[in-house]
């Protein structure tokens, strides 16, 4: 088996075309992968310069309410992994600078979609589009023409007359043509590495992605040979081959997609933000509405503090009144958020499922997820986003009330020392060993694919004796 | 050393070799001569195991090709019409290659060795295969055979397609290879190259074997004759 293997890898060596579009191949993902990279980095620059230039604004402000700094808020940038200039998922049509302040949960904004009208319409061009779309058609036409023309030419029986069983044969041949796709990705995984630091979590997500695209590249050797060696007309393996290609790669990814949006649909963005509104200020569900709220939480602290009249409080009671007003909008966000989380991950799961028919849908979500570029790890920033600004406006809001003043004193401010002693938003990208789950089915519908597509090229070359 | 007893042969209701029977000797070049669908391709398919009979029975060197097809492809050389080979490597890489895979370990002067005895010289045996003609690609063929000891070697329509000279260093490397004791079965419709070449020759027709005789008893003219005659009835 090795000497086949051996054998044809200096075929594939010697032959020019391969040669050169292996090295159009080689030099596409090097000067894709710089690009990005350059292009990361240079982003990564200019966030890290805007952070700091936001902190330092922040450390200096004049002194003021604490709750009009709650109404200035503070932006925080979603960081770019090194992994983005390998597979930038949705990166680019999510947006990446939001702005955190009191009242409200502001949209993420500035997407790279919103900046460029090529992306908005092509995509942007990755590492992985080649490692997605070309490389596989490539092995396709590389596995089918190995297979047709050892047949066609009589090269077959020649060989299985010098000993060697027809199964161990096309097996050796496929296992050379995905020793060349597994040689593409590793370059290109090696590349990611050489590019950036690659710290354990970086390591682990290359890693899987290697995994990932050398099960999908081994079900497309094996499924091509299958079919190669199926068909006694060569035109009709290569069209079924091509046609099935085309079907996985942009026909059933896109009505499945369509699909899922209509089985569980997101609410549109105008009735999203004005339900928050209503239920922020009538109640949630039409409940307990703003002035109910107060007028309760007046009773409330006039009881506990055992006074007659706010003005009489040691506190500021406007202070309690905003962190209230902050926690019940925190309760609408919620609801509305994290029913549009559950709506998100149905879809995700159901979208999950097409992998059991169509083994691209599993590599596209393995590859995005694993670059840290997937709508869970977008969905992870948003969320410790929120918490943040959580953080923040309580502390803004707990100032406000208990830091000396008095309920209606709205002119009483604090100096740059506490608003210094406030934590700046520190994102940590979670660790992918932590969320492997989100991934698992995508994993074991590749490695059942794997082993249906090896089956059935193992079964077909038993059965058919290959004149 | 070859032996076909009886054997038949059908596509769906297409008789393709019809009761065949031929008894080929060590040391003996068997000619097959017959028209296009004759039924010499689906014998020598046969011979190599890659199609069953329907009826009968065929050996090589006495192992029965239907039972034990491994064994008896271990003694089998076969050209056909084409040799197909790597046309990326070279001559003396092909043969390495189809050595290899047949478990022989040859080094290289061997190798040049061997393909000189087939008739290729040392200043084309390093060169790419994809500029050979097709009579040095036989050469090859042949070469890979004797490589691999084999006693049995089966031609189909070898001679297709030569020059004249190609043709006439076939027939002397396979009548070499008789003396040696292989013995030869070759399918054609060429009758002056069967006849120069074989000891022996079956006028195979719609799948049935219907005259059979030693070349030293006719000349070319007269197999022509004998051959025509059986076609046009």
């Amino acid at each position: 088996m090795i000497a086949i293997i051996f054998n044809e890898w200096k075929i594939l060596v010697r032959n020019r075309s391969i040669v050169y579009v292996s090295l159009i191949f080689i030099l596409s993902i090097i000067s894709l992968a710089w690009m990005s990279n350059l292009q990361s980095e240079s982003q990564s620059k200019a966030q890290a310069a805007a952070e700091k230039h936001i902190r330092s604004q922040w450390d200096n402000l004049e002194p003021m309410n604490p709750h009009r700094a709650a109404h200035y808020g503070v932006y925080v940038f979603k960081p770019i992994s090194i992994l983005n200039s390998l597979d930038d998922g949705v990166s680019s049509i999510t947006g990446n600078v939001l702005k955190l302040e009191g009242h409200v949960q502001n949209e993420i904004v500035h997407s790279e979609a919103s900046q460029s009208i090529t992306i908005s319409k092509f995509g942007k061009l990755k590492p992985s589009i080649i490692l997605q779309y070309v490389v596989p058609l490539f092995l396709i036409f590389l596995s089918f023409g190995s297979i047709t023309n050892d047949k066609e030419t009589g090269r077959m029986k020649l060989i299985v007359l010098q000993g060697v069983s027809p199964e161990k044969l096309v097996l050796s041949k496929s296992i050379s043509i995905w020793l060349y796709g597994l040689m593409l990705i590793m370059f290109s995984v090696l590349l990611q590495s050489l590019l950036g630091s690659l710290a354990l979590d970086a390591g682990s997500r290359l890693g899987l992605t290697f995994i990932s695209y050398g099960l999908y590249y081994l079900i497309v050797v094996c499924l091509s040979t299958f079919i190669s060696v199926s068909f006694r007309n060569n035109t009709s393996a290569i069209s079924l081959l091509l046609a099935t290609w085309i079907v996985w790669t942009i026909f059933l990814p896109k009505i499945w997609g369509n699909t899922v949006e209509k089985v569980h649909p997101l609410p549109s963005r105008q009735n999203f933000i004005a339900q928050m509104r209503e239920d922020r200020s009538k109640g949630i569900d039409g409940h307990n509405p703003r002035d109910e709220r107060r007028s309760k939480l007046e009773k409330e602290y006039l009881v506990k503090y055992k006074v007659d009249s706010l003005s009489q409080l040691p506190i500021n009671f406007d202070g309690i009144v905003m962190q209230a007003d902050e926690e019940y909008g925190n309760q609408v966000w919620d609801k509305h958020f994290g029913n549009n989380y559950l709506i998100y991950q149905k879809q995700k799961k159901l979208y999950q499922l097409s992998g059991l028919l169509n083994p691209f849908s599993s590599l596209q979500n393995l590859s995005m997820g694993f670059c840290g570029s997937d709508m869970i790890h977008h969905l992870d920033f948003l969320k410790k986003a929120e918490n943040y600004r959580r953080y923040l406006i309580k502390t803004l809001n707990d100032k406000h009330a208990h830091g000396g003043s008095r309920t209606g004193e709205w002119r009483w401010t604090v100096d740059n020392t506490f608003f210094r002693s406030v934590k700046t938003f520190d994102y940590q990208t979670m660790l992918i060993k932590n969320h492997i789950g989100n991934y698992l089915f995508d994993i074991l519908a590749l490695i059942a694919w794997a082993i249906f597509a090896g089956s059935l090229m193992r079964y077909k070359i038993k059965r058919d004796i290959l004149l | 050393m070859i032996s076909l007893k009886n054997i038949t042969k059908s596509f769906g209701g297409f008789e393709a070799v019809k009761n065949l029977s031929i008894e080929i000797n060590e040391g003996e070049i068997y000619g097959l001569l017959g028209s296009n669908g004759a039924g010499k391709s689906t014998t020598i398919n046969i011979l190599l195991g890659f199609l069953e009979p329907d009826e009968g029975e065929a050996f090589i060197d006495g192992i029965d090709v239907t039972a034990n097809e491994d064994s008896a492809r271990k003694k089998i050389g076969y050209i056909s019409e084409n040799v197909n080979l790597y046309h990326y490597l070279t001559g003396i890489e092909n043969l390495n290659y189809f050595c290899k895979i047949a478990g022989e370990d040859y080094n290289d002067k061997a190798l040049s060795k061997i393909l000189n005895n087939c008739g290729l010289d040392s200043d084309v045996i390093n060169k790419k295969v994809g500029s050979y003609s097709k009579g040095m690609r036989q050469k090859v063929g042949i070469a890979i055979a004797f490589a691999k000891k084999a006693k049995v070697l089966l031609l189909d329509e070898p001679a297709s397609g030569l020059d004249p000279l190609a043709s006439t260093e076939l027939s002397s490397t396979l009548k070499s290879l008789a003396k040696k004791g292989n013995a030869v079965l070759m399918a054609s419709h060429d009758i002056f190259r069967v006849r120069e070449t074989c000891d022996r020759i079956g006028i195979l027709k719609n799948g049935s074997l219907i005259d059979q005789m030693d070349t030293s008893k006719v000349t070319t003219n007269e197999l022509e004759k004998i051959y025509i005659d059986y076609m046009r009835d």
